[in-house]
């Protein structure tokens, strides 16, 4: 670069970091889920264990995976499995095991409903995992955001007519930090549409991991927290019914057909370092660019005592050896001369 | 879990270069890229990309929804960090805390201008990258014997950079005119010069006349060439006979095509260079490397101890015996053997920072060595 002039930062006064959040809301209605595409964008596996949900039939290019949904029975649950049982113990386990961790012999700790874990208290033994894609959740789930709207008419075929709403109330400054994989909440279900609950009571209903991205939802929520069970298929079964007598695909088809809306927002870190460039009275008001001179004259200056004039138009950023390894551009020149003074403001996103 | 260090011959840096072919189709004012069709949504008639037709999707996050979209937003604090579409005055006007949001959709595709008055902004703001690169060709010149650009007919298309990457390959640039689906005219920077010479079809009005420049490295190609391609006139930007001039016409410029027993279509294709760094890494498992193995399954039995009130004896455990013997009455001779299933890379303070799978774990003894060449873009 013929116009280079290297003046050093202080590093002390000049540069300084910073780090904002970016958030992203992500609504999914519920006909993504179920209806708009029937079945073309839900993807189930030879394996069994678990459902795809995409945001358009999956077989195109512009599909976006946007969540995974299983089911996990607990070692310590009530129900008696009868399809796919070492499947479901296996998730719950490994889910367990990644969002609760482990107690002091070694054991695999169980899901805790208030998150209390040592007090004991309620355990949640069957669980409905919805595993959200990184691609929505980015850094993490923003803190008190999280809605889930769910159907829970009595009726299959009515499903929506009644409604809940699960949300992280405790949320943004309430969370707990006793799980491996970061924070998590405690979700709470609300009458959204009719009084379908059993209580007026917000009822604790699972746990939503925050930075992981994964919402535990216990499977009452469409059993013994309603005044009256859910029917789940078009053959009337319950929840619990379709927990030990269905495969993990049917409970994911069940729970997608009464899934009404879903809206959370993300959050994403960006740090950034900000270089002020302190371009001083005497400083660059003259050029070594090849058009700054006419005939061996200043083009600027057309008697001697002018001022010398120069236009900014990049600053670039040198190493402790003045190797080149960034260069800012200004939107437009910068008229400088020795009357004026500019700080110029570069900032590093990475 | 061993940790083995890189050495100097097993890291390697490179760049690959690579040239993807792109094409733009337009017909009847429609744009296709790379022949794709336009594909409407359910929700979404228009396109599920949820861009204008022909568009490339930044994100391709909203598809295929008609309200309801992801959108991104910050929080206004101290950092003067916003998006590109809130203003300086207008961020500084804002309180704090104030969500100031933006959108995704995001999207991008080749547009023209067609100038024939003398004002011409975006020619002129070329003025200087067209005279630098006369050393290639003299048709670059903005102005020569071979035209004046601050007055000719001139069509200018713009390519973003999007679509080419660092660069449009030299000598991969063509150019086809058709009427009614019938070719009439192709032109091909085939001196890898940027001079776009009529090439086609053989003994056409104009073949191998040079017909206009491409700028590789600034994506824009600007046609100049005015003589009539066939005998035809057609609704362009004014009625006349097919020239390059009219290349691209109703291609984003604005104009909308009239449907007439006579239609153009255009074809442009070329290749763009792109240029991905990688590091390849070579991770050595030698001959008495990586036999030996914590898994709790590497052992046979279940272990056990013996206690009392002074003593505390873990009973051994022998290591199982994998080897495969066609006697089922019979154990094979003990080797021991480890499987591979996964390499994980750390940093030099030992923090894991990826870790690389096999397909399927490979088998090591003793009796073999490996070398996994693992590779990473950057």
């Amino acid at each position: 670069m013929a116009d280079s002039f290297y003046k050093s930062l202080d590093i002390g006064k000049d540069v300084v970091s910073t780090r904002t959040l970016l958030h992203e809301a992500i609504p999914l209605t519920g006909t993504i889920v179920s209806g708009t595409y029937g079945t073309n964008n839900i993807k189930n596996y030879a394996h069994g264990m678990f459902q795809s949900v995409y945001d358009y039939p999956y077989l195109s290019s512009s599909a976006n995976h946007i969540f995974d949904i299983t089911v996990g029975v607990g070692s310590n649950s009530s129900l008696t499995v009868a399809n796919q049982l070492s499947k479901k113990k296996n998730i719950y386990n490994q889910m367990a095991q990644v969002l609760v961790g482990y107690d002091a012999t070694g054991s695999v700790l169980r899901f805790d409903e208030d998150g209390d874990i040592l007090a004991g208290g309620d355990k949640l033994d069957d669980i409905i995992f919805l595993n959200f894609s990184r691609l929505l959740v980015k850094d993490e789930i923003k803190k008190g955001t999280f809605s889930l709207k769910l159907g829970v008419s009595a009726s299959y075929a009515n499903a929506m007519l009644q409604r809940i709403n699960i949300q992280d109330t405790s949320g943004s400054d309430g969370y707990l930090v006793n799980s491996p994989v970061g924070d998590y909440g405690i979700l709470y279900a609300t009458n959204d549409t009719g009084t379908p609950l059993n209580g007026a009571a917000a009822k604790a209903c699972g746990l939503l991991y925050y930075q992981a991205g994964v919402c535990a939802l216990t499977a009452s929520v469409f059993g013994s927290l309603l005044s009256s069970s859910a029917q789940m298929n078009s053959g009337g079964e319950t929840i619990n019914a379709i927990l030990t007598g269905s495969q993990i695909s049917s409970s994911a088809d069940a729970l997608r057909h009464r899934m009404f809306n879903l809206q959370f927002n993300n959050t994403v870190e960006l740090n950034s370092t900000v270089y002020f460039c302190r371009v001083n009275h005497n400083e660059f008001n003259y050029s070594t660019n090849p058009t700054y001179l006419s005939q061996s004259k200043i083009r600027v200056k057309t008697q001697a005592s002018d001022q010398p004039v120069s236009y900014i138009t990049t600053v670039g950023l040198y190493n402790d050896n003045n190797e080149l390894y960034a260069t800012a551009k200004l939107s437009e020149p910068l008229r400088k001369s020795s009357d004026t003074e500019f700080t110029i403001r570069v900032r590093l996103d990475y | 879990m061993s940790f083995f260090k890189f050495e100097e011959d097993d890291l390697f840096t490179n760049t690959i270069e690579a040239y993807p072919d792109y094409s733009f189709y337009v017909q009847s004012g429609s744009i296709y890229l790379n022949n794709r069709p336009n594909v409407s949504g359910v929700k979404d008639a228009t396109n599920h990309l949820n861009v204008p037709k022909g568009f490339i999707s930044l994100y391709e996050y909203n598809i295929d929804r008609a309200g309801d979209f992801i959108y991104p937003f910050l929080i206004k604090d101290g950092n003067k960090v916003s998006f590109r579409n809130t203003t300086g005055s207008a961020y500084t006007s804002l309180p704090l805390k104030t969500v100031i949001s933006s959108s995704y959709k995001m999207s991008a595709s080749i547009s023209r201008n067609f100038y024939s008055s003398s004002t011409r902004p975006r020619i002129q703001a070329l003025k200087n990258t067209l005279n630098h690169y006369t050393y290639l060709s003299p048709h670059y010149a903005y102005s020569s014997s071979y035209g004046d650009k601050a007055s000719q007919g001139i069509n200018l298309i713009s390519i973003p950079s999007i679509f080419y990457g660092s660069s449009i390959k030299k000598g991969s640039v063509r150019l086809k005119f058709y009427m009614s689906g019938s070719l009439i005219g192709e032109l091909h920077d085939r001196n890898y010069n940027g001079e776009l010479i009529q090439v086609g079809p053989e003994g056409s009005t104009g073949s191998g006349s040079v017909a206009g420049v491409v700028l590789y490295n600034e994506g824009f190609v600007t046609l100049t060439g005015s003589w009539g391609l066939n005998s035809d006139s057609i609704a362009y930007d004014t009625t006349d006979t097919s020239k390059w001039i009219y290349f691209n016409y109703a291609a984003n410029d604005g104009n909308s095509a009239t449907l007439t027993s006579l239609s153009s279509s255009f074809l442009m294709e070329y290749k763009g260079v792109t240029h991905t760094q990688t590091i390849t890494m070579f991770a050595r498992a030698g001959y008495g490397d990586l036999n030996q193995s914590n898994n709790p399954t590497y052992l046979s039995g279940s272990g056990g101890h013996d206690s009392g009130s002074l003593h505390y004896v873990e009973t051994p455990r022998k290591i199982k015996n994998v080897v495969y013997s066609q006697f089922s009455d019979e154990e094979p001779e003990f080797k021991k053997t480890t499987y591979i299933s996964k390499i994980a890379i750390y940093d030099e303070n030992k923090n894991l920072i990826g870790i690389t799978k096999v397909a399927t774990p490979v088998r090591k003894t003793e009796q073999n060595q490996f070398t996994f060449k693992l590779k990473i873009d950057i």
